[in-house]
């Protein structure tokens, strides 16, 4: 039993102490809370797109429901505290809970997009999911209690980096875990041949779906997560754009490749940040971020034709780091030994 | 048509393990299969043959859940399992290979094996998916339709696995010792952690019977489990189907165009064309049969020959 939680209970720590040596430097803070939620987005994603083989592009529809649903929950507790609890204390617990409920929304979201699209066999869970994240949107841009287009602001920033690295580590434990056993077995056999799997014992319908479901938990849990560091959250923050972005960090990394999405979100949370300075040196005038943003696009769809055209596996294929580096490094590996 | 003496209350111990009865399966307007019967008990080693496009694989396809018959029923252990699907079939007690190796292709031998040892572990939650399962969700509402499958919201079965818990531990090493055995019966040892794409031929060949078996199947349908092979290689095989037979207590359906091979290892033949059976019996009989000799080669081939039996 004790192997079962003690990566948690040493991952703790570690985190919290980060958050404490960071504390100074806020920009810093903010970038790595971004690569996190990105991280979570990409190793979660990739449990679907990757490990099962099935395309979903709505990745920022759970993340929206995550957000918005944790967002509205603080908002209402803002003033209520716990009174038998530091106050620091009381607000992470009231966080965990608002990060939860968020989560398992999003869970039961893509519980209920999963189960009917998920029958099938072929790219309708593409088509379906990509329409749950438009509708989401929509529907958030037209309710009031979500603050329409103008988006929700006041929200309590109560998530640190600890919290952030807390869930990254969560999502890569469970990813990893399930890799590895009999169940993460059964999902890359549905990704092989969906046809003999199911012939050989496996439901595949109630695999696809449970690994949707994973997957729209952690993304909600990623845009709680979110909605609690930013000052504002809009409809603006969920677009397609976004779930494009995170489809791109998995190919990037390779379709099934857990290091592989760490590694390929980390990058393309850096890459705009460059991007900017890349500006800054050059002396371009006028709003930064809208150039940043403009050019960003572009040079995301020349990275994939370029990985398609040299990579088309993606960094690690369907390997993970230790697997493929040592392959790389020959000589130094021969060193070692 | 079926006027066989058979005791119309089926001993337990008797009773056929798989039993097809009248199927029959539409595409459109093509008869793909009519009024299919079959019998397979224990300890069986039977045969099914027939020009290309007779009918063979669909029979397979309808045996396993792949189609659901137009008419008629199959029963699995006794099971009426028409409306299942294929993984629930598979939990019966039915496995197969395919004619075209369908392999995962990118997991290593061991892998291959290890995802089908997996399901006895979940007996429990299959058999609550068959009381389940077996409601056509089609005519439930959506409601009804997730509340029926509450136990994957909840990812039932999938929390001892994220925990490490000793018990999935254990279990872990079961599968994989069962594994290794399955592959070492099937001679593939020296291929464990070869990727099953870069297998040869007629080691996927065995490789995907070694993975049928891991699903503790009690009846085995193999799609022409010789094609490709040499000679040398289709000895060998038939011999380990005999094995297998005896060693699993199997019984097993094979599809083979190789008429040695059938003719020397199956103890009764069924032959189908244009989707309907033609003839059955041992395989001496099917030989001489007139039916089965015109179609495979033709009724001018009779009238020259003149008609044998």
């Amino acid at each position: 039993m004790l192997r079962g939680v003690l990566p948690v209970l040493v991952a703790l720590p570690v985190v919290i102490l980060f958050e404490q040596l960071l504390a100074a430097a806020p920009f810093a803070t903010y970038l790595l809370s971004i690569m996190g939620v990105n991280i979570i987005l990409a190793v979660s994603l990739n449990i679907v797109n990757g490990m099962t083989g099935q395309f979903s592009i709505g990745h920022a529809g759970f993340m929206a429901v995550g957000a918005y649903v944790a967002g509205v929950l603080s908002l209402a507790l803002k003033e209520v505290a716990l009174s038998f609890l530091p106050v620091a204390v009381s607000d992470q617990v009231f966080l965990l809970v608002a990060l939860l409920l968020g989560g398992v929304v999003s869970a039961v979201c893509g519980f209920v997009v999963g189960l009917p699209s998920l029958r099938l066999r072929g790219d309708y869970l593409a088509i379906v999911t990509l329409g749950f994240g438009e509708i989401i949107r929509v529907v958030v841009q037209n309710t009031d209690a979500f603050g329409r287009a103008l988006g929700l602001s006041g929200i309590p920033q109560t998530a640190g980096l600890g919290m952030v690295g807390f869930w990254v580590f969560l999502v890569v434990l469970v990813a990893r875990r399930l890799a590895g056993s009999s169940h993460g077995r059964s999902l890359w056999a549905i990704r092989e041949d969906e046809v003999a799997a199911e012939a050989m014992g496996v439901d595949t319908t109630g695999y696809k779906v449970r690994a949707f479901v994973i997957s729209a938990f952690f993304a909600g849990i990623a845009g709680g997560l979110f909605a609690h560091f930013v000052p504002i959250i809009n409809p603006g923050s969920f677009t397609f754009v976004k779930s494009m972005e995170v489809v791109v960090m998995v190919v990037l990394g390779g379709l099934g490749s857990t290091t592989g999405a760490i590694i390929a979100a980390m990058f393309l949370t850096l890459l705009p940040e460059a991007l900017r300075s890349a500006f800054t040196v050059m002396g371009a005038e006028g709003s930064l971020a809208q150039k940043v943003d403009q050019i960003r696009m572009p040079v995301y769809g020349l990275m994939l034709v370029a990985l398609m055209l040299l990579r088309p596996q993606g960094l690690f294929g369907t390997r993970e780091i230790w697997e493929v580096l040592p392959r790389w490094l020959p000589r130094r590996r021969k060193g070692l030994a | 048509m079926s006027s066989k003496p058979e005791p119309t209350p089926p001993q337990l111990a008797d009773a056929p393990l798989l039993r097809a009865e009248g199927v029959s399966i539409q595409f459109g307007g093509l008869k793909a299969l009519t009024d299919f019967d079959l019998s397979i008990h224990k300890g069986d080693l039977q045969g099914l043959i027939g020009p290309n496009g007779a009918g063979k694989t669909t029979a397979f396809n309808v045996l396993t859940g792949v189609y659901k018959p137009s008419q008629g029923e199959v029963r699995v252990v006794g099971r009426r399992v028409n409306k299942l699907k294929p993984h629930q079939i598979n939990h019966l007690g039915l496995a197969r290979t395919f004619q075209n190796i369908r392999l995962f292709r990118a997991l290593t031998a061991l892998d291959n094996v290890k995802v089908a040892c997996r399901a006895e572990a979940f007996s429990d939650a299959a058999a609550h998916e068959l009381a389940v399962g077996a409601m056509p969700i089609g005519q439930l509402g959506a409601l009804a339709a997730i509340v029926a499958n509450w136990r994957t919201l909840l990812l039932v079965g999938w929390w001892k696995s994220l925990l490490l818990t000793p018990r999935f531990q254990a279990e872990e090493r079961r599968i994989t010792q069962e594994a290794e055995h399955l592959l070492e019966v099937m001679g593939l040892s020296h291929r464990r952690d070869e990727e099953a794409r870069n297998l040869p031929y007629g080691e996927q060949r065995r490789l995907e019977i070694a993975r049928a078996l891991g699903t503790k199947p009690k009846v085995l349908l193999l799609d022409e489990p010789a094609a490709g092979m040499n000679t040398r290689e289709k000895a060998d095989l038939m011999v380990l189907i005999r094995k297998l037979r005896d060693d699993f207590s199997l019984g097993i359906l094979v599809i083979e165009h190789d008429m040695k091979l059938v003719m020397g290892i199956c103890e009764k033949i069924t032959v189908l064309d244009h989707g309907e059976m033609i003839a059955r019996g041992a395989p001496e009989q099917v030989r001489s049969d007139r039916k089965v000799i015109e179609a495979y080669l033709g009724d001018s081939y009779l009238e020259t020959h003149g008609g044998a039996a």
